[in-house]
């Protein structure tokens, strides 16, 4: 495909030679333009790594303006951030924001996954052909909505009926503002990549397993449930590893629902929360100075945070992979 | 009861669509025999032996007429309930299809498919497959290991010991060998003539040295029509028809 | 012992109807929701107007009652009418929900039609439908205010007193501002984005030698792709913002850094999307090019280019959709106060963003909220249904 073909060819035009030496120069000039571009386009994650972390590691090692310098254990351990209100730069204690982090993101997928599944099953094998085209489009039309529309309906929608709920069993809620109502909005939001990436991975399953498994005796949905979900176990697994990395780095719509907890661990259902992103999404008005470059802070423990779940969880998915239970 | 036949068809058509796969079948199976069936690809061998489980109520426009009797009963019935007429005849497929679990599992799949969850009762199934399907002396030490770590042959023999644990009283084969090598492929073979001691075994099989080593009943089946059937001794030595001389000698075409 | 199998798969079929009924509940939340708080405001004026209320004291220049100014028959009952000054008067509720007196009716001979400015007697201003009255005080009577109802506005008209000042305010509350960024955002991205995205596309497919270096740059650009946008929002305001600065192009969050940003955050889905159109274009036309004697950039310009509109359309269309619906990134870059004049050098909200500052407002305006996301829903869905076409168009092509 890279063949030049610039030797001149046997023919009788004149300036064959000419023609074909403008060409190749055009030839360089355009794949050297190329290149660069593609150059470009590849270079802005470097960028961003190296943006991000050099302003991520000033409050570390500076001294923020005689505010003192913020001890990275301490950062990472923390339990209180106390963010514009007090310029003490032992006010950002993050550690708590991993944990709510980590644990919304959790609960969500107890919600998601299985429900996910099931409606990829249900689409790929069990409905009837008109209600699976139906609950497709369905799952497209979720998977095509912003997560700022999410954030909107849960904030409209949950946190009142999280708010008569928490009254109902006894215990008080800040309007609704909790982590139920995280858990919802991230559950809501996973559901759609976790179903399609299963789908996928369902369909893939090769023909002659489920006629195995028939033949043996097994109904369809003896079969649907235990050899084509065993089967397409590492594409479900795929899928919800996406789900987590996006869940964990869902910013306006956490926001909106939280209600923004300055310590933690915050792990009961009606209590209030924040997470990395919502507390990035915290008082935007400072331009600079500590509190402006801790955000980049956060960005960093973002990162990292995602990175090491998704290494643990892929290192988990080989390990199930290869124990067919 | 021993001398009765295990399948008997009468005027079996089967249609997809429009296409006609095979028309006006008879043919009854003997008992604790092996029958092959031989023809060139696309005869309608392999839409016959589907028949016989009922594979091919999985293919929408697929559409059967005629009578099939498992021993005495019509089992192409909608009354005949097909999950009990697919423990009664087991399948083993061209590929090598064990699920994506471990060895044990696989075995243990239909058994547990009907309900049976005692412990010690499937580890006697279980043995009891596998040394039948003679994988057990090399797989008795890794049951818990995934079944696609076995060799291709290990992977088909797995197959037929997981058709034997539902303890059928026919085991259908689908070219069970051609994805094989020879030495697995003569694995098979043996114990194929094992078997039919015990199950009256129907082999599709594309190779005609094959069904002269291991079959005592041959059928040979020619678009969509059954052209002879008999001793497989006699079909090899003395074919009746033209067509399957033909075929059994390679002049075919 | 079938009853009990028959029994058990029925139940995990069950499950399965429960899991599909719990995502169309999802769904038929998010629809409900939007469609009851945001279809009654839904107009076209909510698009053309500006968010911010403007607030004007004007006085007539002649005090005189208007002979001519009769209620006119087909006026309806829920209007209120002063005929002296030919002004329809109606309680409603504004934007944000609170009750206001609306003018929705004048008379084409009504007085209050010509005003000026108290604050600059040369300058006239007008009283039209939808103008939000506020206070009307006279020379010689109490002066009416809005928490007393219209009812009384007109009784205090209608008393013969002669107005000396009217305070009144243009409705507000319209997104016409969010809008228009939202627009420039999708021309200014999609100005940047698609050239770079197709560039870098064409260099991978059609110019890259297989080797250790064209891994890497596509490992790199495929690594963009799970970057929560929040972080794009840092990089924003820590290379753009900057740099646009330093440029003398602007001297804070901006229109232009916006959609830098956006260009990095869908600069993979451009280049995924456009190397699969032309991972579908089939060899023999590029070697059937070379064979005539086609230089590379002419194969590439002349044959292969042209095949791949269609799945370019679709890298538009979804690109489109993810400038629209993109918040978490726009804030840091873009900022998050709401505009009526929209300029490309200075801070703005879009859509997403509009709605993201006035949820977090006190208290949260989910009314004006809902019928934004009406707004970016329906948008959304027309770009669904468009790539959906393209790309049936697309498998038609290729049989």
């Amino acid at each position: 495909m890279h063949t030049q073909t610039d030797t001149p060819l046997p023919t009788k035009l004149p300036n064959i030679k000419a023609s074909s030496k403008n060409r190749r120069i055009q030839d360089t000039l355009i794949k050297g333009l190329l290149l660069a571009i593609a150059l470009l386009s590849a270079s802005f994650i470097i960028l961003i790594a190296v943006f991000v972390t050099t302003r991520g590691i000033i409050p570390f090692i500076t001294d923020n303006n005689q505010l003192g310098r913020v001890d990275v254990v301490g950062f990472l351990t923390g339990r209180v951030w106390l963010g514009g209100a007090t310029f003490i730069s032992t006010a950002y204690g993050a550690g708590y924001l991993i944990v709510n982090t980590l644990y919304v993101v959790f609960l969500s997928l107890l919600v998601s996954f299985p429900v996910g599944v099931l409606t990829a099953l249900f689409i790929a094998k069990i409905a009837p052909a008109a209600l699976s085209h139906a609950m497709r489009t369905i799952v497209e039309l979720l998977a095509s909505i912003p997560s700022i529309v999410y954030g909107l309906v849960a904030a409209g929608v949950f946190l009142p009926w999280i708010h008569s709920l928490a009254r109902a069993m006894g215990t008080q809620s800040s309007g609704g503002n909790s982590t139920f109502a995280v858990v919802i909005v991230l559950a809501m939001m996973s559901l759609p990549t976790i179903t399609a990436v299963s789908e996928v991975a369902i369909r893939s399953v090769d023909k002659n397993l489920e006629h195995a498994s028939l033949a043996l005796g097994a109904s369809p949905t003896q079969t649907h449930f235990k050899v084509v979900l065993a089967a397409a176990k590492s594409g479900i697994f795929a899928g919800a590893i996406l789900a987590v990395g996006r869940a964990l780095g869902e910013a306006t719509a956490v926001s909106l629902v939280a209600g923004s907890s300055r310590s933690g661990p915050n792990l009961g259902l009606f209590d209030i929360t924040a997470t990395i992103t919502s507390t990035m999404l915290e008082g935007m008005k400072e331009t600079s100075g500590i509190d402006y470059d801790i955000r980049f802070s956060l960005g960093v423990l973002l990162m990292a945070v995602i990175l090491i779940t998704n290494f643990l969880l892929n290192f988990i998915k080989r390990k199930v992979g290869k124990i067919h239970v | 009861m021993e001398n009765k036949p295990i399948f008997t068809i009468d005027n079996l058509t089967v249609t997809y669509g429009q296409t006609v796969a095979l028309e006006n079948i008879n043919l009854t199976v003997n008992r604790h025999a092996v029958t092959a069936l031989i023809g060139p690809s696309g005869c309608g061998k392999s839409t016959f032996i589907r028949c016989l489980n009922r594979m091919n109520d999985l293919i929408p426009d697929c559409h059967v007429d005629g009578c099939i009797c498992l021993g005495d009963e019509p089992c192409h019935h909608e009354d005949y309930d097909v999950i009990s007429l697919r423990k009664r005849v087991g399948m083993v497929f061209q590929k090598p299809n064990p699920f994506p679990m471990t060895i044990f599992d696989n075995v243990a799949y239909g058994p547990r498919c009907q309900g049976i969850k005692n412990k010690a009762v499937l580890r006697d199934i279980v043995e009891n497959a596998l040394k039948q399907a003679a994988l057990h002396d090399e797989v008795k030490d890794r049951l818990d290991t995934s079944a696609l770590e076995l060799s291709g042959g290990q992977q088909q023999r797995l197959c037929i010991a997981r058709a034997l644990a539902m303890e059928p009283e026919v085991l259908l084969m689908d070219e069970p060998t051609s994805a094989l090598d020879p030495i697995a492929t003569q694995k098979i073979e043996n114990l194929i003539s094992d078997l039919k001691k015990r199950y009256s075994i129907i082999i599709v099989t594309h190779s005609m040295q094959q069904a002269a080593r291991i079959s005592d009943y041959t059928a040979f089946f020619y678009m969509g029509k059954l052209i002879e059937y008999g001793k497989t001794d006699l079909i090899f030595s003395l074919p009746k028809h033209k067509q399957t001389e033909d075929y059994i000698t390679g002049r075919f075409g | 012992m079938y009853k009990k199998r028959n029994m058990l798969d029925g139940l995990a079929k069950g499950f399965t109807y429960l899991g599909a009924l719990t995502a169309t509940f999802f769904l038929g939340i998010i629809l409900y929701f939007i469609m009851a708080n945001g279809l009654g405001r839904f107009n076209l004026a909510l698009l053309t107007s500006d968010y911010h209320a403007q607030y004007f004291n004007g006085r007539p220049l002649r005090f005189e009652a208007c002979e001519t100014c009769e209620r006119p028959d087909d006026l309806s009952d829920d209007i209120l009418y002063a005929p002296q000054y030919g002004l329809g008067l109606s309680d409603t509720r504004d934007r944000g929900g609170n009750t206001v007196i609306q003018v929705t009716y004048m008379h084409p001979d009504s007085p209050l039609h010509n005003l000026v400015n108290t604050n600059n007697l040369n300058q006239p201003v007008t009283i039209a439908i939808d103008t939000v009255i506020t206070r009307i005080s006279y020379t010689d009577h109490p002066t009416s205010l809005t928490r007393r109802g219209a009812a009384s506005m007109i009784s205090d008209l209608e008393s013969g007193a002669t107005i000396y000042e009217v305070s009144f305010s243009t409705v507000g509350g319209g997104i016409r501002g969010s809008l228009i960024t939202t627009l420039i955002l999708i021309g200014l991205t999609l100005a940047m984005v698609m050239p770079l995205g197709i560039a870098t596309a064409i260099y991978l497919c059609e110019l890259a030698p297989i080797n250790r270096v064209t891994s890497t740059l596509r490992s790199l650009i495929e690594t963009l792709t799970g970057v929560p946008s929040i972080i794009y929002g840092l990089l924003g305001i820590s290379v753009f913002v900057p740099l646009t600065i330093r440029l003398n192009l602007t001297r804070g969050p901006s229109l232009i850094a916006g959609a830098m940003t956006l260009t990095v955050i869908l600069l993979p889905v451009v280049i995924r999307t456009t190397e699969e159109a032309l991972k579908t274009i089939p060899k023999d036309y590029r070697l059937a090019s070379l064979a005539l004697g086609a230089n590379t950039t002419q194969t590439v310009g002349k044959v292969v280019l042209p095949n791949a509109i269609p799945g370019i359309m679709t890298a538009v269309f979804l690109a489109i959709g993810r400038i629209i619906g993109e918040s978490a990134a726009l804030i840091f870059v873009l900022g998050t106060a709401v505009k009526d004049q929209v300029r490309i050098q200075e801070n703005s909200t879009s859509l997403a963003v509009h709605i993201w500052s006035m949820m977090t407002d006190e208290p949260a305006n989910i009314e004006l909220s809902s019928t934004i996301a009406l707004l970016i829903l329906i948008v959304v869905l027309i770009l669904n249904i468009g790539v959906k076409l393209t790309v049936h168009q697309l498998k038609r092509k290729t049989g």
